[in-house]
């Protein structure tokens, strides 16, 4: 092949060129269609079966279907259980919660890690050991960091032997027993592993902003807060946007961290449950078809998000 | 430029590598278990394999060290594979259906051969085609006259057909602490102990006395202690013949009990296996830790849930209501190809006369063997966990009360299922903040099972 | 650092000197605050590190006394009886994870460098549609195809083969983005024009001609595909039951599943310090790059 393209060379450049386009992408289609497509259409299909494996104890354990229930599944999700809640909108609310807890404070200490070491004034010193420091959190697995919580929070951990030898608890604390506690460290251990992350992303985006800018205010006599609020918040808004979307779209799959701090039981109560925690325990019970109406379900709430949140911050732009 | 290539070149080895590593080439034989824990594996590889026995020879046990499990275990040359996988949500029996799937048409070296299996779910294998009749492993019968009588039961099936062994006989008791009953009672004797424990109002009663006596001191070491002792003397199943669940009555007086306990702070809210359990049994306690009475647990509660707590300082009895917890299956996997070696196995579990003696005064257990457990025991057996106590004796009596009834294939499910939702509930009672009612436990519970047995009815 | 250059320049205006007496009073306390702030979270970051190295080095029963955060002896003990302990394959699974991790980010970066080649280069049919449609596909979660994925695995009976934890990264639109990206910006077309001209085939043309220059952006990549494969959980613990195919993660969640009286607690820190420091290792010596790429492109977040 190489031999026939040389020949033809001297000849006709571009029109014999344009099917390399074609050869050069069969791979990542051909990946694509087998390991994407394909299992991506396999699941909407069964989001309208009954396929489950059923472990009857006295028939033996079988496969059940498929069977064509239509949008069964989809009811079934959406309907109210024993305690009166829409499990699947539970879940959704907090995987968001969990979310915010985590995003909040890491937007604003990032923001602000941003402007203090972009800052002309302040000429922070060792800026490549902090962020080296901030960024190292995020190479380490989340189950690792889970486990290391875990074992630190627990009634006999450390954190508690700590607290406790210091006086400021009277007995150990269930910090993996309360709502507000485990949710807490769930925001919090996502804020460790992406804020140095963020910080160097919203650094970028500081950067590019034409440093005339900048120096046009000072001369004007802004201060500090008013360069900021009015040139580099609006200046940011792109970078912004992109880091609040992806942020938000990681926030949608989280799995790991909560998997492991809770046992994958999101206690107490399903409260630290998220939603692919669900998708991973029924297809851990492999029943297909919840399996496959909570992957569209996880599909669309992501879309509907970035959709909102987009339009949410272009409209607000133009005002 | 040449970089690239030897990237490429480096990509292509290590690809190859992993091919290779996929399949392996010879097809050798392999004696396949699969199991959810290590302990019968320890005893295997120190009673079983030729090189744990060539050990015992010089009169040493074999001591699972890397260097060994590296090299692998054999038994009659035959290396050995045990694939473990933890019990928690029933991946164990997923993972087991998934292996036994279509199991006489694999290679012989993923053949399972033999797994185990737990009285909670030992029913739903007994029952099915993907264990085999044990008489039918070789041409020798397994003497199986000197087992106890529920152990045979459990691994029949509809038929009698047996398709296991257990190594285990697993009356259950009362494990109090020497330390806290002298402090108590001025003696720590066990017959007289026994007296201040023997119905649960007593027992009850002994928690608000412990508690008085020293504000360390707990009544049981977990939430969970006591629950055995109701979920097996159930009077119904939890599941019936009209696919129906509902919570057996023994069971509710228990979730009664578990709140009462931790209402009035007699217990923790640690579930049996955690962290905060196993720090009220610890071996050194300072005067200002908490420290537990008791637990409740056969034989293998010893090793498996105490190792950490001191040795000699405890005691078992009988208790407020005789009760028996678990077994450990041996069962034979429909076609395996080493018949042979998973009967002499399965015989040497219950019948060889050595390795009986050597589980009694080694390793704590109670046999499966009557005569033998009675040889022990009238030999005075002294175990050195409990201070001397010749605990053999006492299990004898109790084995001959346990009967195996009202077990449906769902029990694994929901006896955790059940302690891991209500275990929410109780938390929360503890620090009062009310999040999850009893009610919602018990609804998240029966939410879970339905999510995990479709067909089955929520009462 | 490029922003201290313009500093000089900003700060270089005169001002007026009491002014600039009591401005440079406020700036001093405004660095201390700012320091002050920078430690808090230094301290945030690397306090779990503190208490995991501590523990790694306490034996089973000085975990369960007060802890005291001063280091013991016992690192030796817990790294053999880690590494020894016949429950976990811990030298087995760091290899499986090192190469599942290690040949995901070569195929990775390597196929996405030659789509976004593709894409960048030729004028083919098409073209703009493919481009959007990569662009689009790149916001569907992946967990959205998992089920499908498991049962295609299992048609395929490619469970507990870590090649199908591989190959998919042939496909991997967000590196893709960022290579096609990083071409626009680096690659003027008449370079290729000239290497045509000198004879070279167009295969040619990418391994030796613009892969060498887009060197920077596959090692970003290549580095980011490695942390996110040696770190990913959620595949790997459907996938993987054998228990010579599991990677450190899929260990690391069975650990946390293990009933605690029968874990040795010293173990289970040093196995969870051995899972990271490799990692570490590596992010420590290529830090700078590594910074630098995110600072300069997308990285999923």
């Amino acid at each position: 092949m190489v031999h026939v393209a040389t020949a033809q060379q001297p000849k006709k450049k571009k029109i014999s060129y344009a099917k390399w386009g074609y050869i050069f992408l069969i791979p990542f289609f051909v990946v694509y269609l087998i390991f994407t497509l394909y299992p991506q259409l396999l699941t909407i299909g069964y989001s309208f079966t009954e396929t489950y494996y059923d472990l009857d104890p006295i028939a033996g354990s079988h496969w059940e279907g498929p069977r064509f229930i239509g949008i069964e599944n989809y009811i079934t999700l959406f309907t109210p259980d024993a305690n009166g809640e829409i499990r699947i909108l539970k879940y959704l609310g907090n995987t968001m919660i969990m979310w915010v807890i985590c995003a909040l404070p890491q937007f604003i200490v990032s923001l602000l890690l941003a402007v203090i070491f972009t800052s002309n004034r302040l000429k922070i010193k060792g800026q490549p050991f902090f962020k080296t420091v901030f960024y190292m959190p995020n190479v380490i697995m989340a189950s690792a960091f889970g486990l290391l919580f875990f074992e630190l929070f627990g009634s006999v951990g450390p954190i508690n032997k700590m607290l406790i030898s210091m006086g400021w608890l009277k007995e150990s604390y269930d910090f993996l027993g309360h709502e507000v506690s485990v949710r807490t460290l769930i925001g919090l251990l996502n804020y460790i592993m992406w804020f140095g992350n963020t910080t160097l992303v919203l650094m970028a985006g500081i950067q590019g902003i034409d440093d005339s800018v900048f120096e046009s205010a000072r001369i004007d006599g802004a201060g500090a807060f008013r360069t900021f609020f009015t040139i580099t918040m609006p200046l940011l808004k792109p970078i912004f946007l992109y880091v609040f979307i992806t942020s938000m779209i990681g926030g949608l799959q989280m799995f790991d961290v909560p998997q492991i701090l809770t046992n994958g039981q999101g206690t107490p109560n399903k409260t630290s449950f998220t939603l692919v925690m669900y998708l991973n325990q029924m297809l851990g019970v492999k029943n297909y078809g919840i399996s496959g109406a909570i992957s569209v379900t996880l599909f669309f709430f992501t879309a509907i998000l970035s959709i909102f949140v987009f339009k949410g911050i272009t409209k607000d732009n133009k005002n | 430029m040449k970089k690239s290539v030897l990237g490429l070149t480096l990509a292509t080895l290590a690809a190859g590598m992993l091919l290779g590593s996929c399949g392996k080439a010879a097809d050798a034989n392999v004696l396949n278990i699969q199991c959810w824990n290590e302990e019968f594996r320890g005893f295997f590889n120190r009673y079983s394999t030729d090189e744990g026995k060539a050990l015992l020879k010089e009169g040493k046990l074999m001591d699972d060290d890397a260097k060994k499990a590296k090299e692998g275990y054999h038994v009659d040359g035959v290396p050995v594979k045990f694939v473990e996988t933890p019990s928690t949500d029933g991946a164990y029996q997923k993972a087991l259906d998934n292996a036994l799937e279509g199991n006489a048409g694999k290679k012989a070296a993923d053949k399972v051969d033999m797994f185990l299996a737990e009285a909670d779910y030992i029913l739903k294998y007994a029952n099915s085609a993907v264990t085999q009749d044990i008489d039918t492993l070789t041409n020798t019968k397994i003497d199986q006259s000197h087992v106890y009588n529920y152990t045979k039961q459990a691994a029949s099936d509809a038929s009698g057909h047996v398709k296991g062994i257990s190594f285990q006989c697993c009356p259950s008791g009362l494990i109090y602490n020497r330390t806290i009953a002298k402090d108590m009672f001025g003696t720590d004797d066990p017959a007289v102990v026994q007296t201040k424990v023997d119905s649960w109002e007593k027992f009850e009663t002994l928690g608000d006395q412990l508690k008085a006596k020293n504000a360390h001191y707990k009544l049981t070491a977990s939430f969970a202690e006591t629950y055995r002792v109701f979920s097996n003397n159930v009077k119904a199943p939890w599941v019936n013949s009209a696919n129906e669940l509902s919570i057996p009555a023994e069971v509710v007086t228990w979730m009664d009990q578990a709140e009462d306990l931790v209402t009035k702070g007699e217990t923790v809210t640690d579930g049996i296996w955690d962290a905060g359990k196993t720090a009220l049994i610890k071996k050194d306690p300072k005067a200002e830790d908490d420290k537990a009475f008791c637990c409740f647990g056969p034989a293998w509660y010893y090793n498996f849930c105490m190792g950490d707590s001191k040795a000699g300082d405890w005691a078992v009895i009988k208790g407020p209501q005789s009760h028996f917890w678990g077994g450990t299956w041996l069962m034979a996997a429909s076609g395996t190809d080493n018949g042979d070696l998973v009967a002499k196995i399965m015989d040497q579990y219950i019948n060889d006369a050595g390795t009986m003696q050597a589980l009694i005064k080694n390793e704590n257990q109670f046999t499966n063997n009557q005569v033998e457990n009675q040889k022990a025991a009238d030999a005075g057996h002294a175990n050195a966990f409990l201070g001397g106590q010749n605990d053999t004796a006492l299990f004898c009596e109790a084995a001959k009360s346990i009967k195996f009834e009202n077990v449906t294939a769902y029990d694994q499910y929901c006896n955790e299922g059940l302690q891991n939702k209500y275990q929410e509930y109780l938390v929360s009672l503890k620090t009062g903040n009310g999040k999850v009612t009893r009610e919602q436990a018990i609804n998240n519970f029966k939410t879970s099972m339905k999510e995990q047995f479709p067909k089955l009815i929520i009462k | 650092m490029e922003n201290t250059n313009n500093v000089a320049a900003v700060k270089s205006k005169p001002q007026g000197n009491s002014k600039n007496t009591a401005a440079h009073i406020r700036l001093i306390i405004e660095k201390i605050l700012v320091y002050v702030f920078l430690m808090l979270n230094v301290f945030i970051c690397l306090f779990f590190f503190y208490i995991l190295i501590v523990n790694s080095t306490m034996s089973k029963d000085e975990l369960q006394g007060v802890f005291t955060g001063i280091p013991s002896t016992h690192f030796f003990d817990n790294l053999k009886s880690a590494l020894n302990t016949a429950d976990v394959d811990l030298p087995q699974a760091t290899w499986n994870s090192f190469l599942v991790a290690a040949l995901s980010a070569i195929v990775t970066t390597y196929f996405s460098a030659l789509s976004a080649y593709a894409i960048h280069t030729y004028r083919f049919k098409g073209r703009k549609f493919i481009a959007g449609f990569i662009l689009a596909i790149m916001m569907i979660p992946s967990q959205v195809s998992s089920l499908g994925f498991l049962k295609l695995c299992n048609q395929m009976g490619a469970t507990n083969q870590l090649w199908v934890l591989i190959i998919p990264g042939v496909a991997a639109p967000a590196v893709y983005f960022y290579m096609l990206q990083y071409l626009q910006a680096t690659l003027p077309l008449d370079l290729v024009e000239a290497s045509r001209i000198d004879g070279s085939s167009e295969f040619r043309t990418f391994n030796r001609i613009v892969l060498p220059i887009m060197k920077p952006a596959l090692a970003v990549q290549g580095i980011f595909s490695f942390v996110g494969s040696w770190n990913n959980l959620y595949m790997p613990a459907l996938l993987l039951t054998d228990d010579d195919k599991k990677t450190l993660p899929v260990i690391l969640a069975n650990l946390s599943s293990k009933a605690h009286s029968q874990a040795d607690a010293g173990q289970v820190w040093m196995t969870i310090l051995i899972a990271i420091v490799p990692i570490v290792v590596v992010f420590l010596i290529l830090s700078k790059q590594i910074i630098k790429g995110v600072t300069s492109g997308s990285v999923k977040g």
